[in-house]
């Protein structure tokens, strides 16, 4: 039925889709290997021995010393990558002998979202002891040791979502009592400006490119995704063609570099309930250099966030009134909240969405890729709620 | 729409094989047998899928064939004029049916595919092509053709509760009812 076969890409398109949709190097490397790879064999099943021998294998790389894995067992939670918790028994550099929890995470054939694990790597890597975040002790960049590309992280004590509260798939619509707002409330503001304040420029990032001009990470970012979207769409949609080209010629100029973690919300940090501490962020895999705005507009999306108990008010995340949480991350940070720069991101934010669940998320499972096939494909149907709301949008701005 | 029933049984049947039934306890038989018969009405239902459509107007063909064999051969004989008659009946009304039912599905599905990527297209090159402040019409008619299709995505999808407010959505039934050309 497609007049280029997507699941078989020839290397032509895949030069051709390249050259139309410049993109930062690294994420050019992953979403080409995706293609090269694609009309290769559906996901099998992996045996957690075969996890820990590669794990074994990855660790028997970095060290010297002996070790053993002790108690593997499979972790769920999220869409896109595998995930192993282990403990480690070795002699921990500057500790001496341990027992370490830790996780492996491991992407699939191919993930509802194609991204760097040297990427993951580096900027937890770079933000470790500034935000509190899982730490991370070995990546296998290119699946060497395991099946497929993986890092190693410590295990991050707490939980995503309270004990009591209640969520969909993936943390949408988790209920955040009164008595854990103000808590974590203060310190999901406090840390998203943080993260927009680090002096990225000290830090070992070279995964990452850096932009030239006031909006080159908007461009780069712009070709990613609508790069996904030529790559991996089925049917195609009309809205989603507008949409692009009202993001083309309407993007707002960078006024600060920041880091983005890119999925900075509700369900992506843990906190220990006795004291209601964040203890981890996790799910670093779409952080770029660019506009704050993005990750502002993610962290306030009301699909992450409720109504307070008078029924009118929303809380971002749950957990505090939107204006409130605009103001505290102003006066936190130092950087200005431009309305329209949010407007704009709204939009932008869909449009990722959609290019994941819809085309991403659809090729995917068509072909076999994932380790959770049917949770993607169940996930891929929040793409038209979320398209509608794009609409929405898009007809306040036309 | 996306979620096409094929990709979910697909999808259904891949978590049976490679994560559900490796975990159904080996000394539950009855479980055992049910998970295993659960992947076979699966992959039946999948070949079927695409078929049924043609299975049915074979079916109808080759009933209008002895229908109208049968009333022929009937024309004379007595006793049998009612039922005869109803049969006459009924035979022109399915006859009217199949001659209606001539695209297949997966020509309706290939054309639908082959518009969305024209029209696809041809936006692209439209907004790269011109100053978007002077295509404000194409763009309403985008945002128009937009809101009905969603609609309809999203009342076919609404059991899956993405929706905020599913009451506020018309039954699927009643948006796909129209006559062709009826938008």
């Amino acid at each position: 039925m497609n007049r280029i076969d997507k699941d078989r890409p020839t290397h032509d398109w895949i030069e051709q889709l390249r050259r139309r949709f410049p993109c930062e190097r690294e994420i050019d490397r992953v979403l080409t290997r995706k293609l090269q790879r694609r009309a290769g064999p559906p996901y099998a099943p992996v045996s957690l021995e075969t996890l820990v021998q590669g794990t074994e294998a990855l660790i028997r790389s970095e060290l010297n010393a002996p070790f053993e894995i002790l108690e593997a067992n499979w972790l769920s939670g999220g869409a896109s990558k595998l995930q192993m918790a282990f403990k480690l028994k070795w002699h921990q550099p500057e500790v001496g002998p341990a027992l370490t929890p830790m996780v492996l995470r491991m992407e699939p054939s191919e993930s509802i979202t194609e991204t760097s694990r040297l990427r993951e790597y580096q900027v937890i890597k770079a933000v470790e002891g500034y935000l509190p975040v899982p730490p991370t002790y070995w990546v296998d960049a290119e699946g060497r040791f395991l099946p497929y590309p993986a890092i190693v992280y410590g295990f991050a004590p707490g939980v995503a979502k309270p004990t009591a509260s209640s969520s969909g798939v993936t943390g949408v619509g988790t209920f955040m009592p009164e008595s854990v707002r103000a808590p974590l409330g203060a310190q999901y503001v406090e840390h998203l400006a943080r993260l927009h304040t680090f002096d990225w420029r000290q830090a070992r990032l070279d995964a990452f490119d850096k932009p030239a001009s006031l909006t080159q990470a908007l461009e780069w970012q712009l070709n990613r995704w609508e790069r996904v979207w030529e790559e991996d769409i089925n049917e195609d949609v009309p809205l989603m063609r507008l949409t692009m080209a009202w993001l083309r010629k309407n993007m707002p100029a960078l006024d600060h570099v920041s880091l983005i973690h890119g999925d900075y919300r509700v369900g992506n940090f843990l906190f220990t309930e006795e004291n209601n501490w964040i203890s981890a962020w996790l799910d670093w895999e779409l952080s770029y250099l660019g506009d704050r705005h993005e990750d502002l507009c993610w962290a306030t999306k009301e699909a992450f966030g409720h109504l307070a108990e008078d029924g009118k008010t929303f809380l971002v995340g749950g957990l505090m009134p939107r204006e409130e949480f605009f103001a505290a991350y102003e006066k936190s940070s130092g950087l200005s909240v431009c309305p329209a720069t949010l407007r704009y991101y709204e939009l932008f934010n869909n449009y990722k969405c959609v290019a994941i669940c819809l085309a991403t998320g659809c090729r995917a499972t068509r072909n076999g890729k994932t380790h959770q096939d049917v949770l993607v494909a169940w996930l891929s149907g929040i793409s038209y709620t979320l398209m509608d709301e794009l609409r929405r949008q898009l007809e306040e701005v036309l | 729409m996306e979620l096409r029933p094929a990709l979910q049984i697909k999808s259904v049947i891949k978590a049976m094989v490679d994560v559900v039934l490796p975990a159904v306890d080996p000394h539950n038989k009855l479980a055992q047998e049910q998970a295993r018969l659960v992947v076979g009405m699966l992959q039946l239902l999948a070949r079927h899928l695409p078929l049924i459509y043609r299975y049915d107007r074979d079916e109808l063909s080759g009933l209008l064939a002895l229908a109208n064999a049968l009333q022929e051969q009937a024309r004379n004989l007595p006793g049998i004029e009612g039922a005869r008659h109803a049969l006459v009946t009924s035979a022109e009304a399915g006859s009217d049916v199949l001659e209606r039912a001539r695209a297949e599905p997966g020509e309706l599905e290939a054309a639908n595919f082959d518009l969305r990527e024209r029209v696809g297209a041809l936006i692209t090159e439209m907004y790269a092509a011109n100053d978007f402040s002077s295509l404000k019409h194409v763009s309403e008619t985008i945002a128009m053709h937009s809101r009905e299709q969603l609609l309809r995505e999203r009342a076919w999808l609404v059991s899956q509760g993405w929706e905020s407010n599913p009451q506020a959505l018309p039954a699927i039934e009643e948006l796909i009812s129209r006559a062709p050309g009826g938008w």
